[in-house]
């Protein structure tokens, strides 16, 4: 009895034990990589570049280290036939287990994603069991990937985070970005009736001078990263940039616009009345009409006015009403615009296809054949803007309302 | 069982040696024998006392008080006794039987009985009472004179009360029985006297309430501590360890308190208590494991802060059982749990650490463990030492040294804390072992060992019995009447039934509608206050 006891105990440690800490790893064994980037390199072979953290460097880590006197990343190159060969052939080159739990940001170069698409290389990072899905994606513009997570910044020292917040403030701010995660860019891209979109970005200065401390030594950066545009792809490839207001008429059209600013024309005085949207809503619906699909868009905007540089009466309701009206159509013709581009590059960035899909599901099974390059370009879009002025901010009338009533 | 067996054996050894003693002899006639007897025994021992008088007159009696010395009070021998003796010298005792005199006119004391048989003498004696001996006499007088020093009833150590009373339990069976009865003024509560140990022959009492506590409980206690055969029993943990169900495990199934509203408290809801003459720790059974986690105070504040504060105390449990395991398994299988600003944190400070993660906990918590040891046993004068390498060696020294980091100090910090507030010390300190066996699974399987060894201890756990009540009731088996005295405490008035796995019959507790019956706010000014009146706002 107490054999068989001793012998059972025995065999649980053994099982215990001898699975040994399968998996395990200390922290200082992980290279945790914040950025990952990749480009293609003459061979047709890929490059792809590590950006990996220095924890001791990071300022606001504690306990002696170089924080803030040595760069806060080290970055990595190394190419391969695919991403996974690439991956585990830098194991030359770096001293630690690359981790890519932590990697926030995924680089891809402008060439690239033009002449190969992305539909490749993406199965290897959702495949990856530590690669997350909540990763954001940006595509270099005039820049290789590689050079891009290279540059050091100046308020978040760690560049990914970096770019990843300057991606969240202006499109929560401005809206001409929008932010991007690889599974919302693989699931647009797997669907018929929306494409996805990625923001740009592109390197302000000089490259070389922005991988050296130097650059973090003076107020005026050397070089600087800036959000710069919309990469629309079509079937996984880049075709097309959005820039300005075609980028901004396209996230309208999309509900992504937090607060944007919005300006218009005054009784001659050229962009004399900005409004700032406070918040907004776009209803997107799709129906038939006269037997073919038709898409209505109604903005409802709501905002303040921020500037008033023109003598007008800001008091009086029939003059917000007239300029609520004119920002409504600037508002209109953003998205008008958005639309007539979206049109001409077949690409239904907007996701209209979708809607149609979920209203209509019968016309769509048999549109969606075709849905990018015949239906979407005839489609039928409908825009209504109301622009509503919550406030006028905290003063009533322009002040330069009251010198022209005093000169009267 | 073998192991069963063997313990049995042992028992059978140990009769046959109470048998080989000598039989009780009744006392003899003749004061001198009696007193050499008397001497005999004691070995001529210096603290019993032995006083001649001579009583009555006509014919005078011999008579001897016998006592131990710092057992009795010596007032009352002095005045009742000695004087009142030698007063009553003039009394005729022709015809009469100066034995009789002595007992009804003569001895003054509150309680006087009569013992023929050594072993209940000495009994007596040795307990503090005193002996009157009479020449010509086969028979002894006991007198109860019970006194001494004894320390006075003071706030308890280890159970410290804000709101409730400030009275603890000292070392006196007596003394302890009085608290309680002070509070349950009741003839249903009921002493039951005992007397255990071979050697020490120590008072020890089983207080219930009768027509409360279940009485197949109650008869299980006395069956189990009648099974008592020890040497001696010095304190009341003695006898808890022969008497709970389960000695090899780490969790107390017997509760043990400082403080009489404690104990009354528990009486109340139908347990039945044991107290130890020597121990200020009244034992209580049966104990379930969530009443190591309240105290008296909580049924003293408001509901809503007693329920926060017991839910806590759960918290600061766990926590002390697993914090170190949970960093443990984080930092070495589970790093993408971390959000990445603090992984970045604990990996720049674990940089420069030469050691794996459950290497630095387990050094920390050794420390710590050694300190707080330390601490406990050495002299106040110099516990300030202590502190003070304690602070230095954990605090700053390991971090500077590069051997532990600051995030490894912080979680052994905190689960210290939260160990040292759980407000059983007896629960605590079984989470303290419970701890490094977490640690080790932490660190092979990380949170999957983790779980496994909180589904084990769930099971250890669920299979535990305190006198025939599952250890986790009301939880397991579920009782939904009883939920509302577990980690939450509802309203003293929503309290309206006893325990249902303690007292399975007698069971409402009190009145219904013990809700605060307030009138309506209009009703507020008393019919008999006019305007102008104080209640005017």
């Amino acid at each position: 009895m107490n054999f068989k006891w001793i012998i059972s105990c025995f065999m649980i440690i053994c099982l215990t034990l001898l699975s040994g800490c399968w998996s395990s790893k200390e922290l200082t064994d992980l290279g945790i990589i914040s950025a990952y980037a990749l480009d293609k390199n003459e061979d047709g072979e890929y490059v792809g570049t590590f950006q990996i953290i220095n924890p001791m460097n990071v300022p606001g880590s504690l306990q002696g280290g170089a924080s803030g006197q040595r760069p806060a990343v080290t970055t990595f190159t190394e190419t391969g036939v695919n991403p996974t060969e690439l991956s585990n052939r830098a194991s030359r080159k770096i001293s630690r287990d690359l981790y890519y739990s932590h990697t926030s940001l995924l680089v891809i170069s402008e060439e690239l994603a033009r002449d190969e698409g992305l539909s490749a290389i993406l199965d290897s990072m959702e495949r990856a069991l530590e690669f997350r899905a909540t990763a954001k994606v940006v595509i270099t513009r005039g820049i290789k990937a590689g050079d891009f997570i290279k540059v050091l910044t100046g308020i978040d020292q760690i560049p990914a985070e970096n770019v990843l917040k300057t991606l969240d403030s202006t499109e929560k701010l401005y809206g001409e970005n929008i932010n991007t995660n690889l599974q919302e860019f693989i699931q647009s891209l797997t669907s018929t009736g929306k494409e996805p979109l990625v923001s740009g970005f592109s390197l302000l200065g000089d490259m070389e001078k922005g991988k050296t401390m130097e650059q973090l030594h003076s107020t005026d950066f050397d070089a600087i990263l800036e959000a710069n545009g919309l990469a629309v792809f079509k079937e996984g490839k880049l075709v097309n940039w959005l820039d300005g207001e075609k980028a901004r008429g396209t996230m309208w059209g999309l509900n992504r616009i937090h607060e944007t600013p919005v300006s218009i024309d005054w009784e001659n005085h050229k962009k004399a009345i900005a409004y700032r949207v406070i918040r907004q809503k776009t209803d997107v619906s799709a129906q038939m009409k006269d037997g073919k699909p038709a898409i209505s868009i109604t903005i409802r905007a709501e905002g303040d006015l921020r500037t008033v540089a023109v003598p007008v009466d800001v008091t009086d309701p029939h003059v917000l009403l007239a300029i609520e009206k004119a920002l409504g159509q600037e508002i209109k013709k953003e998205v008008e615009a958005a639309v007539q581009e979206a049109k001409e590059n077949k690409t239904d960035v907007f996701g209209f296809g979708e809607k149609l899909h979920q209203s209509e599901p019968d016309v769509w099974k048999k549109l969606e054949q075709e849905w990018q390059d015949v239906s979407f370009p005839e489609l039928d879009v409908d825009i209504t803007v109301e622009a509503f002025i919550r406030r006028t901010g905290v003063r009533n009338n322009p002040y330069l309302f009251d010198l022209e009533k005093k000169s009267d | 069982m073998s192991y069963r067996k063997f313990l049995k054996k042992m028992n059978r050894k140990e009769q046959s040696q109470d048998l080989e003693k000598d039989d009780p002899k009744s006392i003899d006639t003749s004061l001198t024998e009696n007193l050499n007897i008397i001497k005999e025994k004691t070995g001529n021992s210096p603290d019993i006392i032995i006083r001649i008088i001579s009583f009555g007159h006509d014919p005078k009696v011999r008579t001897a008080i016998i006592y131990a010395d710092g057992l009795v009070d010596n007032p009352t021998i002095n005045e009742y006794l000695v004087e009142s003796m030698e007063n009553n010298v003039q009394e005729k005792l022709h015809g009469k039987d100066p034995f009789t005199i002595l007992s009804e006119k003569v001895v003054a004391l509150g309680s006087v009985k009569t013992a023929k048989d050594w072993d209940s003498l000495f009994q007596s004696l040795l307990s503090g009472d005193t002996v009157i001996l009479m020449d010509g006499k086969n028979e002894a007088l006991i007198g109860s004179t019970k006194g001494g020093e004894r320390r006075s009833i003071e706030q308890p150590d280890s159970e410290v009360s804000i709101r409730g009373s400030k009275e603890g339990f000292t070392e006196s069976i007596a003394t302890n029985i009085s608290l309680v009865r002070r509070i349950i003024n009741n003839p249903n509560l009921w002493v039951e006297p005992m007397n255990l140990g071979k050697q020490t022959k120590t008072d020890v009492s089983i207080m219930y309430i009768n027509g409360i506590a279940d009485n197949d409980t109650v008869e299980e206690v006395r069956h189990r501590l009648r099974r008592v055969n020890l040497d001696s029993i010095l304190d009341s943990g003695y006898i808890e360890q022969v008497i709970e169900d389960e000695s090899i495990g780490l969790f107390p199934t017997i509760i043990h308190t400082e403080r009489p509203d404690a104990a009354a408290g528990n009486l109340l809801e139908g347990r039945i208590a044991i107290f130890v003459n020597g121990s200020p720790n009244a034992l209580i059974v049966p104990a379930v494991m969530i009443q190591f986690f309240q105290t008296p105070e909580d049924y003293y504040m408001r509901f809503p802060i007693s329920t926060f504060i017991r839910q806590l105390r759960v918290l600061m449990y766990l926590i002390s059982l697993i914090g170190p395991a949970l960093y443990v398994a984080i930092t070495t299988y589970h790093q993408e749990m971390i959000p990445t600003g603090l992984l970045i944190i604990i990996a720049s400070q674990t940089d420069s650490v030469p050691f794996p993660a459950i290497v630095e906990a387990l050094i920390m918590e050794v420390t710590f463990e050694i300190l707080r040891e330390a601490g406990l046993r050495m002299p106040n004068k110099i516990s300030s030492t202590i502190s003070i390498v304690g602070a230095l060696v954990i605090g700053q020294g390991a971090i500077q040294a590069g051997i532990v980091s600051p995030a490894m100090v912080i979680v052994v910090s905190v689960t210290a804390i939260a160990s040292l507030a759980t407000p059983s010390y007896d629960i605590a300190i079984s989470a303290r072992l419970i701890r490094f066996a977490f640690m080790l699974s932490a660190a092979i399987a990380g949170f999957y060992g983790i779980i496994l060894g909180l589904i084990m201890l769930t099971v250890h756990l669920v299979s535990l019995r305190s006198f025939g009540v599952p250890y986790i009731s009301p939880l397991a088996p579920f009782e939904p009447g009883n939920i509302k005295d577990t980690i939450l405490r509802a309203p003293l008035w929503a309290l309206n039934e006893r325990p249902k796995f303690l007292s399975a019959k007698n069971r409402v507790r009190q009145g219904k509608n013990q809700r605060p019956q307030v009138p309506m706010s209009q009703g507020m000014v008393r019919a008999d206050t006019k305007e102008g009146d104080k209640n005017e706002f």
